[in-house]
C-alpha cells in the first residue's frame, strides 16, 4: 500500500505548507500590540500604530502611491517613536474592522483614519475617542469641518486631513473629437461656468453622446449621484429631529428621476471601483467624471501617469459640493495618547497638510494650508499642466452646502447606490421599480 | 478540610496509608478526565461559549460600538420590545429571503458538480498512470492558491466588459454575458470559483479511500466482466461510502456558509450584487453586522447567525441520512457489517 517513502511525503508536506504560508501572505502579522520596542542604537522607543485606507499620503511614494514621506519625517525628528502603518485597502474595510475594535474595547490603532461618512457614528460614541481640542489650535480647519468632528458638548474628536472640493475631470482629446472645446477655461463656461446646474451638465452630455461614436459623458450614474446629493443639506435625516425622512424627500426624488433618466443614454454604466471602472480611465468609455481632489489619485494610478488626454475644468453643477475627506481620531483605548496627539497635531498641521497636496492630491482642510503659496501654485503634469492648486481653492471656496448626515445615512445611502446601480450598471429594473424598491429597503432597515 | 484535620489528628499512626489510597483511588478515578479534559476545554472556550453568547447578544439589542442597549426592540412596533425581535426582522427582511436563495443555488451548482468531478479524477487517478504523482499534485494545485488570490483573479476574468471570460466569448461570436447583473450568471460564476479550489482537494480525499481498496475485490470485478465503469459504480464508490459522506457533509457545510467568493466577486460597492444577485447568508450576516450603522446590527447578524446554525445542522443531517441510505442500498454487504461491528 505504501508507494510513497515517508520522508518524501514529509518533504512534500513541509513544501507544500510552506508554499501555502507564501501564498496567503501570512508571514508576521501586524497586530499592533508591541508597546514600545529598540532603536537600532538601542534606546526604547515608543510604538505608534497608524490606520488609513486608500492613499493619504503620509508615506513613501511608491509606483501606485503617492505620499510626502511624512512618517519618516517625524521619526527622524522624534527619535523615540516609530510609527507602524497600516493601509487598508478599502474604507468600508477599515471601517468594520475599527468598529469592532471600538467596541471591543481593544485592538484599535493609536490613529485611526476616519472617512466623512462614518463621523455620526463617531461622534454618537464619543466617550470612545479622546478630546483633541487641547492639542489642536482653534480655527486651523475650515468651519464646517471642524463641525462635523465636534460633539454637542464641545468636544473635537477629530482632527482633519483632507478635504473633497469637486471639480470637473474632463478628457480634451474625446472633447475635441466630438466637435466640443476642449480648453479647459471653456470647457467652464460651456458647463455653465459659475452659474452651472446638472440641467445644463446633462443637456451639453446629451449634445456630446450625439456625436461622440459611442462614448458616454460620465462614467457612472452612482457616483454622480454622490456628487448631487452632497449638495442637499437634509438629504436622508433630519436636522433637526434626528428622523429619517428618506422616502418623502422629494428633492431626493427629483435628483434621482433627473439622473437616471439622464444616465440612459449618457453614463458608461461602469460600477464606481470595478475592475472595469478602473480599466475605463484609459479606455475611451467616457469623457467627463466628478472629481473630488482626492480622486486623482485614482485616475493617475488607474490611467497610468504618462496617459495623456484628462484635464480639469474649474466648474460643478448646482454649485460647489465637497465629497468625502477624512479625520485623525485617537480612541480611548490607546496606550500612547500623549504621544498620539501630538503625532496627529503635526500631521495635520497646515505645513504637512501643504505637503501632502504637493505630493499626492489630498486638499488640505487647513485654512493656513490653502492659503500656502505651495498649494496654490501646484500644477498637475498628469491633468495637462492644470493649475490644480488654485483650482481646487475656488472649488472649495464654492462650497455652501454642508449637508448634514445622520448615522441611519450610510445605510440608506448604500441601499441608494444599490438601487442606482440596479437601473444603470445590472439594468434589471426601471428607474421607478427601483426607487420602489429602494423605499422597501429603508423601510426595513428600521 | 475541618474533618480531614480531625481524622488526622485522631489516627496520627495510620494517616499515611489512607492518604496514599486515596490519592491512587483519586488517580484512577480522576485522570481520565483530566487526559480528556483538554478537549473539552478548548471546545467550551472556543466551540460552546461563542455559540452560546451569540444566542445572547441575539435577544439584545446590540450595536458593534456601543455594546448592549438593553432587550431587543420588537419587530414592527416602535417603542416595544420582545427577546425575538431580531429573528422576527431577519426572517422578514427580503434581503435574506434571496441570502437564502442563492445561498442553497451556488451550493447546489458547486457540490454536485464538484463531487461528480472528484470521483470521476480520482477514479482515473487511482488507475496506473505514468508519472502519477505528478498528476495528483498538479490535482491538488488549486487548492494551494490563497482563496483571496483565486477570488481577485476570478473576479478579474468574470469583469462585465474588460474580463476574459465575455472578450473570448465575444471572439467566437456569442454575446456577453452579465456576470454581475444576472442571477444564474452570477451563481455560476461563483460556483466556478468554489470548484476551481475544492475540486481538487476533494479528489485527492477520496483517491486515499480509493487506494484502501484490496486489489483483489477490483480483480475479483474484473475476471467478473466488469467495466471500468461498473467497477466504479458497484464496487469502488460503495466501498468508499464513509469517507464519501465525509466529503459530502463537509461540502454541504462549506457550501451553506460561503462568503470568501462572492464577497470578492464584486468589490468595493453593492456587495452581494445591486439586486442581491450573488448575496449569500453569511455576507447578509456580515452587511448587517458590520457595515450597518443600525443600533442593533450585532444582534441582528447575531440572529442570523443561529438561524444559520440550525439550517447547517439540518442540512449536515439530512445529507448524511440520504448518503448512508443511498450506500447503503446498492452496495455490497461486507462494508456495511464491518461497520457496524467497529461501532460496538
Amino acid at each position: 500500500m505504501n508507494r510513497r517513502t515517508p520522508r518524501r511525503a514529509a518533504c512534500l508536506g513541509a513544501a507544500i505548507f510552506s508554499f501555502s504560508l507564501a501564498l496567503t501572505g501570512c508571514g508576521t502579522s501586524n497586530d499592533g500590540a508591541g508597546d514600545t520596542s529598540t532603536s537600532p542604537d538601542g534606546e526604547e522607543q515608543i510604538v505608534l500604530t497608524v490606520g488609513t485606507f486608500n492613499n493619504f499620503g503620509y508615506d513613501t511614494t511608491t509606483a501606485t502611491m503617492q505620499g510626502a514621506d511624512l512618517y519618516n519625517k517625524y521619526m527622524d525628528e522624534h527619535p523615540g517613536i516609530k510609527i507602524e502603518a497600516t493601509v487598508a485597502a478599502t474604507s468600508d474595510e477599515a471601517r468594520s474592522a475599527f468598529n469592532t475594535a471600538l467596541g471591543a474595547g481593544s485592538g484599535a490603532y493609536d490613529i485611526q483614519a476616519v472617512d466623512v461618512d462614518w463621523m455620526p457614528d463617531m461622534i454618537k460614541n464619543a466617550d470612545k475617542l479622546t478630546d483633541l481640542s487641547d492639542v489642536i489650535p482653534a480655527g486651523r480647519f475650515l468651519d464646517w469641518k471642524t463641525a462635523q468632528a465636534t460633539t454637542a458638548d464641545g468636544k473635537l474628536i477629530g482632527a482633519g486631513t483632507d478635504i473633497g472640493p469637486e471639480g470637473i475631470c474632463y478628457r480634451a482629446d474625446l472633447f475635441e473629437a466630438a466637435g466640443l472645446p476642449s480648453d479647459r477655461a471653456e470647457v467652464a463656461t460651456l458647463l455653465g461656468g459659475k452659474d452651472a446646474t446638472w440641467d445644463k451638465y446633462f443637456e451639453v452630455g446629451a449634445q456630446f453622446v450625439a456625436s461622440s461614436n459611442g462614448v458616454a459623458w460620465f462614467d457612472s450614474a452612482a457616483a454622480t449621484f454622490q456628487g448631487m446629493i452632497n449638495q442637499v443639506e437634509a438629504s436622508y435625516v433630519d436636522p433637526d429631529s434626528g428622523d429619517v425622512i428618506a422616502s418623502d424627500n422629494a428633492e431626493v426624488k427629483a435628483l434621482y428621476d433627473q439622473l437616471l433618466e439622464a444616465s440612459a443614454s449618457q453614463s458608461a454604466s461602469l460600477k464606481q471601483w470595478s475592475d472595469d471602472w478602473s480599466a475605463g480611465f484609459k479606455s475611451d468609455k467616457f469623457a467627463t467624471m466628478l472629481c473630488p481632489a482626492w480622486i486623482i489619485n485614482n485616475i493617475k494610478n488607474s490611467a497610468g501617469a504618462d496617459f495623456v488626454g484628462w484635464d480639469i475644468a474649474d466648474v460643478f453643477p448646482g454649485g460647489g459640493g465637497n465629497w468625502g475627506g477624512s479625520f485623525l481620531v485617537i480612541p480611548a483605548q490607546s496606550e500612547h495618547p500623549a504621544e498620539a496627539k501630538a503625532l496627529v497635531e503635526w500631521l495635520t498641521a497646515p505645513e504637512q497638510q501643504a505637503l501632502v497636496f504637493t505630493a499626492a492630491s489630498n486638499f488640505p482642510s487647513a485654512v493656513q494650508a490653502e492659503a500656502d503659496p505651495a498649494v496654490t501654485s501646484k500644477t498637475d503634469s498628469f491633468l495637462n499642466n492644470a493649475p490644480v492648486g488654485e483650482i481646487f481653492a475656488d472649488r472649495a471656496a464654492a462650497v455652501t452646502v454642508v449637508p448634514y448626515k445622520g448615522s441611519s445615512y450610510f445605510d440608506i445611502q448604500a441601499k441608494m447606490v444599490d438601487a442606482i446601480n440596479r437601473v444603470d450598471v445590472d439594468k434589471v429594473m426601471d428607474a421607478a421599480a427601483s426607487y420602489t424598491q429602494w423605499l422597501d429597503d429603508v423601510k426595513a432597515l428600521a | 478540610m475541618v474533618t480531614h484535620a480531625t481524622a488526622r489528628e485522631d489516627h496520627p499512626a495510620v494517616q499515611k496509608a489512607p492518604f496514599r489510597a486515596r490519592l491512587s483511588r483519586i488517580d484512577v478515578k480522576a485522570s481520565p478526565y483530566l487526559y480528556i479534559s483538554p478537549f473539552f476545554i478548548v471546545f467550551a472556550v472556543i466551540g460552546l461559549f461563542p455559540i452560546i453568547y451569540t444566542a445572547y447578544i441575539s435577544t439584545r439589542k446590540w450595536n458593534s460600538i456601543a455594546g448592549d442597549l438593553g432587550v431587543a426592540a420588537a419587530y414592527g412596533q416602535s417603542g416595544e420590545t420582545s427577546w425575538y425581535g431580531n429573528f422576527a426582522w431577519v426572517l422578514a427582511n427580503h434581503d435574506f429571503r434571496d441570502a437564502l436563495f442563492n445561498t442553497f443555488s451556488i451550493f447546489i451548482l458547486s457540490s454536485v458538480p464538484q463531487i461528480i468531478a472528484a470521483i470521476v479524477l480520482a477514479s482515473i487517478l487511482s488507475a496506473n498512470l505514468r508519472a502519477r504523482t505528478f498528476w495528483r499534485m498538479g490535482v491538488l494545485l488549486p487548492y494551494v492558491i490563497a482563496p483571496m488570490a483565486a477570488g481577485i483573479i476570478f473576479r478579474q476574468m468574470f469583469a462585465d466588459e474588460t474580463g476574459v471570460v465575455n472578450i473570448v466569448l465575444q471572439q467566437i461570436g456569442i454575446s456577453p454575458i452579465s456576470w454581475h447583473g444576472n442571477t444564474l450568471a452570477s451563481h455560476i460564476a461563483i460556483a466556478c470559483i468554489i470548484n476551481f479550489r475544492w475540486t481538487g482537494y476533494n479528489t485527492l480525499v477520496l483517491l486515499a479511500a480509493m487506494q484502501a481498496i484490496p486489489n483483489e475485490v477490483i480483480e475479483a470485478a474484473v475476471v467478473d466482466g466488469a467495466g471500468r465503469a461498473r467497477q466504479l459504480l458497484s464496487v469502488v464508490l460503495p466501498m468508499i461510502r464513509p469517507t464519501l459522506m465525509f466529503v459530502i457533509i463537509t461540502s454541504t457545510i462549506a457550501g451553506l456558509q460561503v462568503f470568501d467568493e462572492p464577497q470578492l466577486f464584486s468589490i468595493s460597492q453593492s456587495f452581494g450584487g445591486s439586486d442581491n444577485q450573488f448575496l449569500t447568508v453569511t455576507q447578509f450576516l456580515w452587511k448587517t453586522g458590520f457595515t450597518s450603522t443600525s443600533d442593533s446590527n450585532m444582534s441582528r447578524a447575531a440572529a442570523v447567525a443561529w438561524i444559520l446554525f440550525i439550517i447547517v445542522v439540518v442540512f449536515a443531517i439530512l445529507s448524511y441520512v440520504l448518503t448512508s441510505r443511498i450506500a447503503s442500498t446498492g452496495g455490497p454487504d461486507k462494508p456495511k457489517r464491518g461497520r457496524k461491528g467497529a461501532s460496538r
